[in-house]
């Protein structure tokens, strides 16, 4: 039996791997051992150790690890015992565990062939794709008169003076899914809206933020999209087309 | 009208591949065969006056798509924002159902040796695989297969298409048998 190495000797973060058969792989893969002759009590210290040191693994996700866990510990057992022989050929007890290890290891490289050709796909644009931007706001010269700048003051003092009521009031909660069916609603009759304009019918700050909660919740959905070309500029919410990703 | 206009014109204004049997279709002088000398004979012109796109064949159609180099102009260009890319347990879900297709999930998962629930409805509401029917044995599981999306978002024309990593066929052939540790 081979000496069991410090498993500590062998650090790796349990999150990088996208399960134990791509962590068995990558213990054999980097440390140039024949999968044909896995050192499994030396291997299955290691796996035990990674185990051990991730400490916040989701339940599912543990469980997965755990089973292989259970299965190296079982074929580390039966390689400590007499092979049994039938009809004079002995069966490894590793036999299944490398098909498994080489089906996957099959899989992931065909997996990362698919990534080069998603990555190939994308370099190469279908027309109607791109949007043009709106131009930018900014070159825009201002032009005002002394007589809007004062009429504004006017209209700013009369606010100011408007006398401060006597009581307060709680508005009508305003609800998230209510925004949402106002979004998409708006957007069922256009491509795209401006989100001034989805709040100034009701103008509060309260329902400013619950639509843009709104917008945010459908954008996480993928079902719009939120643009705005510069700070400050106006926010627009857009349709997703159909089948776009 | 040339056949090669024509074709052209139906093309330029698609938005997703055009098969040779649709472009047939919309013009009376026009069958598959004539279709596909149009495509060579722009493909030819297209090449000679250098033009930034090209017709690539995906998902059994012809699209009119930009030249990849090309690709980082258009990236600076392009206000929506680029296609999400799919992550490392999809493309390896995905990988298994394009070449294993009809597969059902208890086979991805033996294979991947994690559970494969939440991927596979990813990759369904993606439209990138479907339900293609029913296997065999307990409870009738439901086997998933590609679609022509899932062509389209990898850039493959059919899906003999796909890229062969080595020695993969031979595990594909060997499914049932028992691959010997010691073999080869």
């Amino acid at each position: 039996m081979e000496r069991v190495a410090s498993p500590d000797l062998y650090q790796v973060d349990l999150e990088r791997f996208r399960g134990p058969l791509d962590l068995l792989l990558h213990l054999i893969r980097n440390q140039d051992i024949d999968i044909f002759d896995i050192p499994i009590a030396r291997i299955t210290a290691q796996f035990l150790a990674a185990i051990d040191r991730a400490d916040h693994l989701e339940l599912e996700r543990a469980g997965e690890f755990l089973e292989m866990a259970a299965t190296l510990v079982r074929i580390k057992a039966q390689m400590l015992f007499p092979r049994r022989v039938e009809g004079g050929e002995e069966e490894d007890p590793r036999a299944e565990l490398v098909r498994r290890l080489l089906e996957y290891e099959h899989f992931r490289e065909a997996a990362r062939l698919l990534e080069d050709a998603e990555r190939d796909r994308s370099r190469r644009w279908q027309r109607g794709y791109v949007e043009v931007r709106p131009a930018p706001a900014s070159g825009v010269p201002l032009e005002t008169t002394w007589d809007e700048v004062w009429e504004a003051v006017l209209r700013f003092a009369a606010r100011a003076t408007e006398p401060e009521p006597g009581y307060r009031f709680r508005g009508r909660l305003v609800r998230i899914e209510e925004k949402i069916e106002l979004v998409l609603g708006a957007l069922r009759e256009s491509r795209r809206v401006e989100f001034a304009a989805l709040v100034s019918p009701w103008g509060t700050r309260m329902h400013a933020v619950v639509s843009l909660l709104a917008c945010l919740e459908l954008a996480k959905r993928s079902a719009v999209l939120v643009r705005q070309s510069a700070p400050f500029t106006p926010l627009w919410v857009y349709r997703r087309r159909r089948g776009e990703e | 009208m040339r056949a090669s206009r024509v074709v052209e014109a139906v093309l330029f204004a698609s938005q997703a591949p055009v098969s040779a049997a649709e472009l047939a279709r919309v013009d009376e002088d026009l069958d598959e065969e004539r279709v596909e000398e149009a495509v060579a004979e722009l493909r030819v012109e297209y090449e000679r006056e250098g033009r930034a796109f090209g017709i690539f064949e995906i998902g059994g159609g012809y699209q009119l798509l930009t030249r990849p180099e090309f690709a980082p102009v258009l990236e600076r260009f392009d206000s929506v924002p680029a296609n999400a890319r799919l992550s490392a347990p999809a493309l390896e879900t995905l990988a298994i159902i394009a070449y294993r297709q009809p597969v059902g999930r208890a086979e991805i998962e033996e294979i991947r040796g994690v559970g494969a629930g939440g991927v596979l409805r990813t990759l369904q509401e993606r439209e990138l695989v479907e339900v293609v029917g029913r296997g065999e044995g307990l409870g009738r599981p439901l086997l998933y297969g590609t679609t022509r999306r899932f062509l389209e978002h990898f850039g493959f024309r059919s899906i003999e298409d796909l890229p062969r990593p080595e020695e993969l066929p031979v595990v594909l052939s060997q499914r049932s048998e028992e691959v010997k540790p010691n073999g080869a």
